[in-house]
């Protein structure tokens, strides 16, 4: 097989990112309904789930700030990650962070009526926060890699 | 009135017989760049702006005006 250029290796990363990105922001919501609907019981695997979304949530968080893709050359993440991909992710960043601000307004008002655990206000801040910022990044780069 | 940078990057490309990843490959950005830039989508920084005017041997005023 012939091996790709950087060009054409660095448009498959950036094919791939926007395939995989909305779908991780899924997972994650999923996640949190399984957390809320299951029982929060101290038990080994309620560990194992939270730690599970911890990880995910911060593999998730890192591969948005920084593009991920770390089994690729540098040269080709720097050209994966260049003019347009940037904005793209500045402007997914300030969604998520706006959004994840609105959830802890909305979490503030909420806790005055009702008990909010904290676990549960973190969880629902960063998925809100993470989640937009996947999928608002996702819907951008796979708008711009239509064929113009 | 709203400002918009148009471009005549398809054109030229065209005249030079460049594909957009060619383009992008000389630039050193990818297509997916190339493609937004060409349709209006992004506005290019000065310096890619300098560097699409570069690979397409024209002067970036020639690529890039302001319609009001």
């Amino acid at each position: 097989m012939a091996r790709l250029s950087d060009t054409e290796a660095a448009e498959k990363l950036s094919r791939g990112r926007a395939r995989m990105l909305p779908v991780m922001a899924i997972l994650l919501i999923t996640q949190q309904g399984a957390y809320f609907s299951q029982s929060q019981a101290e038990r080994l695997v309620d560990h194992v789930r939270i730690g599970a979304w911890f990880v995910l949530s911060a593999v998730l968080l890192l591969a948005l700030a920084n593009g991920g893709a770390w089994i690729y050359p540098k040269r080709v993440r720097d050209l994966a990650n260049d003019e347009s991909t940037r904005a793209h992710r500045d402007k997914a960043l300030k969604l998520g962070f706006i959004n994840a601000m609105v959830t802890c307004l909305f979490l503030y008002l909420v806790s005055m009526v009702s008990r909010v655990e904290a676990r549960e206000a973190i969880h629902v801040i960063t998925t809100v926060g993470l989640a937009s910022a996947l999928l608002s990044f996702g819907i951008m780069e796979r708008q711009a890699l239509k064929d113009g | 009135m709203a400002e918009r940078l148009v471009n005549r990057i398809k054109e030229k490309r065209g005249e030079l017989g460049l594909t957009q990843a060619e383009l992008a490959e000389r630039v050193g950005v990818t297509r997916k760049t190339v493609n937004t830039v060409e349709n209006g989508v992004f506005v290019p920084s000065t310096l890619l702006a300098l560097k699409l005017a570069e690979a397409l041997s024209v002067q970036v005023e020639e690529l890039f005006r302001i319609e009001h």
